[in-house]
């Protein structure tokens, strides 16, 4: 799961443009949206985005984004219940 | 003062603005359900003119060919000379011929996705002598055109000015606004409470403005933009924008003269409420709001200039259109929203539109009386 | 004073004064927004024609009010407009978003690129930058024609609470291929005069 958090805040930062973030610096327990981050609409529209892409989960109903998109270890645990690739 | 001479609307509900006035108030839409078309993975509702009923001579794109048809119609009711140096054409559009960035479509030059290029056509098309004006102000650019219009012809620049608003569906949109998830898997149900999203559509829309005064005469009395400042896709919470927008373009004129406020009305969550809102900031809420997103879908750049047509015939029916799709109320604001046909006797109506980048638009129509 | 922005992808000058720069293109424009602007990480989201539109604004603004950032912002205003013109539209990012939907087996189209298919967001980025509640508008011409931007900087000026247009030409094919020229304009200025000095 350590393995899988890493990589998803790399794709997260390369996904979402977040230019001057590493990964040392998300704690993957702090909200995405509102402090966080600061992710907005666009950005949540992106990381459905990245699910499809890069794991192959395809979200039914795009609301399901403000339960899954919590925080990076609650994306994490969604993604590897649910991976098709 | 600005009058409009003359108009035409080509769409799938029909060639003429009369043709497609009376299929509005028959309710009728040719909004369809489309499963696998031009190969997109996800279905969408939209409402598209069968091509075939475009027939334009020249090696035109599918764009550019309801652009002439509608203007030609526009220009030949009005009587003016296209090819006059004292004629602007104006155009209205989000995407153009977008369309033409796929690359397995290689039937016109590079250089023609590019709107000043394809709107030089369309003006040497008719002869016309000036660098034509494109207006891409997103989805409110069929209302800034006409103020662009507006403002040329009352400093004197030019006597005519012929306004065409179009756009055409294609996967590039299309696939954009599903990405967005902004849109509606059914017919659009704009102000509702179970409303899920806009629908597409495609048109070409035209007026013809001049700058002489006459009686019995639709005017544009006064038009505004404003910018929320706030977010570039998202809907200012409070109505920023489009409040300042109405309140400018409202004047000293009393709300008891409006016969209707002709919305945006998209049917996403968040237009529809933000347009509520600035209905009431504005003081407007005892005034019939209505949508016509419902008969056409989201027409992108036509709408400021195919939805103010169809405004203007309604009031000159004096009757205010229904909002097709609309049946219980789900914004926040008790705005006078309805499914039937209304009636009124009042001569002038604001024609209200918002856009991605914040950007908001109204404009003031009045008919003069004959005296 | 007057001051104007100048800028493409090899060089950067405000007032006439060329900055002093070691890299191009998008590379060079991100240099710029770290030494000189700094405080606004929402730059990174933004498209090639965006960056452009919004590095030229702030040098320009900042030129205006002598680098008092602060002042600008206080309250929000309507009185100043916002009107660019380019020939590209939005062409750099249209050409992205099309290679996103290209290939039916590598098809993600991308909300975060879609949204800036649209030439007139940069006036958008710099309405909330600097809360201008004002007219936002975009024009797109076949070619840098003085005349008829001086035309339509004119008509804003209709508006009768436009006080100043903060306008010019911002333009971008690629990463590799942009241009900006701004100033601002205020009421009762000769506006081709003041185009002029955007076009040595």
């Amino acid at each position: 799961m350590e393995e899988l958090i890493l990589k998803l805040k790399q794709e997260i930062i390369e996904a979402l443009n977040l230019e001057d973030v590493k990964p040392e610096d998300i704690d993957e327990n702090a909200s995405l949206f509102g402090e966080g981050l600061g992710l907005d609409s666009i950005d949540a529209l992106e990381l459905i985005v990245l699910m499809e892409k890069n794991y192959g989960i395809k979200l039914s109903d795009p609301n399901q984004g403000k339960e899954i998109f919590k925080s990076v270890a609650v994306m994490a645990d969604y993604i590897s219940k649910n991976r098709t690739k | 003062m600005v009058v409009k001479i003359s108009d035409n609307i080509v769409s799938p509900l029909g060639l003429t603005s009369e043709e497609n006035y009376s299929a509005v108030k028959a309710g009728q839409s040719r909004l369809s359900y489309y499963e696998g078309k031009w190969n997109l993975p996800e279905p969408f509702v939209a409402s598209l003119i069968d091509r075939d009923k475009i027939q334009v001579d020249g090696h035109y794109t599918f764009f550019e060919q309801i652009v002439i048809k509608s203007a030609s119609a526009a220009i030949a009711e009005a009587g003016i000379d296209s090819a006059s140096p004292r004629v602007i054409f104006v155009l209205s559009t989000t995407k153009g011929n977008v369309y033409l960035l796929d690359k397995r479509i290689t039937d016109f030059p590079d250089d023609r996705v590019l709107l000043g290029v394809t709107a030089d056509v369309v003006a040497k098309h008719f002869g016309n002598p000036n660098k034509p004006v494109v207006v891409s102000n997103a989805c409110i650019s069929g209302v800034c055109a006409q103020i662009v219009a507006m403002r040329l012809l009352e400093r004197g620049a030019y006597d005519y000015a012929v306004v065409i608003g179009a756009d055409m569906q294609s996967p590039f949109i299309v696939s954009g606004f599903q990405s967005f998830k902004a849109l509606s898997p059914e017919q659009c149900k704009p102000f509702d409470a179970l409303r899920r999203g806009l629908n597409l559509g495609e048109a070409a829309a035209t007026m013809v403005l001049g700058a002489k005064e006459t009686e019995g005469c639709w005017k544009l009395v006064r038009g505004a933009i404003r910018n929320d400042a706030n977010h570039i896709s998202g809907p200012s919470r409070v109505g920023e924008g489009s409040y300042r927008a109405l309140k400018y373009v409202l004047g000293d004129c009393s709300a008891d003269d409006i016969a209707f406020v002709n919305a945006h009305g998209t049917a996403t969550l968040y237009n529809d409420e933000m347009e509520s809102i600035a209905v009431e900031r504005a003081g407007l809420l005892d005034v019939p709001v209505n949508s016509l997103k419902g008969y056409f879908g989201h027409t992108m750049g036509a709408a400021g200039v195919l939805e103010s047509i169809l405004s203007m015939r309604a009031i000159d029916d004096n009757t205010i259109l229904p909002t097709r799709g609309f049946e219980n109320l789900g914004v926040t604001h008790n705005v006078k929203v309805s499914n039937t046909i209304g009636h009124t006797e009042k001569k002038s109506f604001i024609k209200l539109l918002s856009g991605f980048g914040g950007c908001n638009a109204a404009l003031l129509f009045r008919k003069e009386e004959l005296k | 004073m007057k001051h104007f922005v100048v800028l493409n992808d090899k060089s950067v000058m405000v007032d006439g004064v060329l900055m002093q720069l070691e890299n191009q293109g998008m590379a060079m424009l991100n240099d710029v927004y770290r030494s000189k602007i700094g405080d606004y990480p929402k730059f990174f989201k933004m498209d090639a024609l965006c960056k452009v539109g919004f590095v030229a604004s702030e040098l320009l603004l900042k030129a205006e009010t002598d680098g008092e950032i602060s002042q600008r912002k206080a309250h929000g205003t309507s009185s100043r407009a916002v009107l660019l013109f380019n020939r590209s539209g939005s062409l750099n990012a249209d050409t992205k978003y099309q290679a996103t939907i290209q290939e039916v087996d590598n098809f993600f189209p991308s909300p975060a690129i879609f949204v800036y298919t649209l030439p007139n967001i940069v006036t958008g980025e710099i309405a909330i930058r600097n809360l201008y509640y004002g007219e936002t508008n975009f024009i797109v011409l076949e070619s840098m024609d003085l005349h008829t931007m001086a035309e339509q900087i004119a008509n804003a000026f209709q508006d009768n609470e436009t006080e100043s247009v903060l306008t010019g030409w911002v333009d971008c094919y690629d990463e590799n291929h942009f241009e900006a020229r701004m100033l601002i304009i205020n009421r009762n200025e000769n506006i081709l005069n003041e185009l002029n000095k955007i076009t040595q």
